[in-house]
């Protein structure tokens, strides 16, 4: 089968564009299946979190991904970040030292993921400059993002990370996602709630709200996400199952896609 | 505090990044083995850089589900920490102290302990 992708911006109609690949291609097993990218003008470089973790799961499944068309400016951005090199592409070196690198992760990689962390943000001298409680608090807030994947979506495929400074703009785009259970189900199963998807993703972001059983409690990560990056007028938005959620300046917006995706979480960050 | 058992967070953790759920529990379990000794427990973040919620639930958070407040307060000690992350402790512990009023989740606790326990 051939789908064509559209242009991919860190914004609903990306999302929704991506989260309609993965819906057409569910169920496919042993498939070849071609990605015409030619339509694809544009392609927000922390996207490749989504569009791999996407892809991933079809690879799980044995279909053999081919990316067709790409544009030499996409292919350029997608190279540098090293994403393409998962589909048979050269990885080019990044002269800027704007990109943050496409990377998967198992759930037992924090250790790894820290200093994936450390390396290529926090030692960046690309990085804006930051008092030392800001950044303390910044590098905690994302490794609160993996964190919360780690304890919440029973992934066994992994975490996928990518991001992109833009120095002059003093801005981060940074995302991760998961392949679990999703936020709805997750509400539902631990919290007996059976909310529609967007509000299960603004029931698990307020108060003490949580969805964690057992020994261990929880109900802060997502909430102290939320607090710093409205804190320094930054924008988080996540998508999980068919929900779509977005807070940008202290007002949060929510919605339905049309189709579902399982849990993702995308903080954007300005300094 | 005669006797304490002293416990450094670098040292267990083995890094100054304490992210990790699962670095949280090593330190629970030597915190919460003294305690069932009766012993008082002092813990040194020194040289911690970054923590987060998800390391402090499992290490200091979840004491709140098989010992009483009363029983932390009097033998836990926590030394050695920047403001915030002390304001993010205090946060830690208020969200566990509630998490484990909720009777159905205490149950589900106490039930993995004896499980564990059982093995």
């Amino acid at each position: 089968m051939t789908i064509r992708l559209p242009a991919i911006r860190h914004d609903r109609a990306g999302f929704e564009a991506l989260v309609r690949l993965s819906a057409e291609t569910e169920g496919h097993y042993l498939s070849r299946i071609e990605i015409d990218m030619s339509q694809a003008d544009w392609f927000d470089a922390d996207m490749c979190a989504l569009f791999g973790a996407i892809l991933y799961r079809l690879g799980d499944r044995l279909n053999t991904i081919q990316l067709e068309k790409i544009r030499p400016s996409i292919a350029q951005i997608l190279s540098k970040n090293g994403f393409l090199s998962n589909y048979g592409r050269q990885k080019i070196p990044d002269t800027w030292g704007t990109t943050i690198p496409y990377q998967r992760f198992d759930v037992k990689d924090d250790r790894y993921f820290a200093s994936y962390i450390e390396r290529e943000l926090v030692n960046r001298h690309e990085m804006p400059k930051m008092s030392d409680g800001l950044l303390k608090k910044f590098r905690e807030s994302v490794f609160e993002i993996f964190s919360n994947a780690v304890g919440h979506s029973r992934t066994e495929l992994g975490i996928f990370s990518c991001g992109q400074f833009f120095p002059k703009r003093k801005r981060l785009d940074f995302s991760v996602v998961d392949l679990g259970i999703g936020i709805r189900r997750n509400v539902k199963e631990n919290a007996g709630l059976d909310l529609a998807a967007d509000k299960a993703i603004a029931w698990a972001t307020e108060g003490r709200n949580t969805t964690k059983r057992g020994r261990i409690p929880g109900g802060l990560g997502l909430k102290l996400l939320r607090e710093f990056i409205d804190l320094n007028r930054g924008r988080i938005q996540i998508v999980s199952d068919a929900g779509y959620w977005i807070s940008w300046q202290g007002k949060v917006q929510s919605g339905r896609l049309n189709h579902a995706f399982h849990s993702c979480e995308f903080g954007d960050q300005h300094f | 505090m005669n006797d304490s058992l002293d416990l450094s967070i670098y040292e267990i953790v083995g890094s100054p990044l304490c992210v990790a759920s699962e670095d949280g529990q090593k330190v629970y379990e030597r915190i919460a083995a003294a305690l069932r000794e009766g012993r008082a427990v002092s813990v040194s973040f020194r040289n911690v850089t970054s923590l987060t919620s998800a390391f402090l639930n499992a290490a200091i958070g979840q004491l709140y589900g098989p010992f009483s407040e009363d029983e932390i307060r009097a033998k836990l000690r926590v030394q050695d920490m920047e403001p915030d992350d002390r304001a993010l402790l205090k946060r830690v512990v208020d969200t566990a102290k509630e998490y484990f009023r909720d009777p159905q989740r205490f149950d589900q606790a106490v039930e993995e302990v004896l499980g564990d326990e059982a093995r």
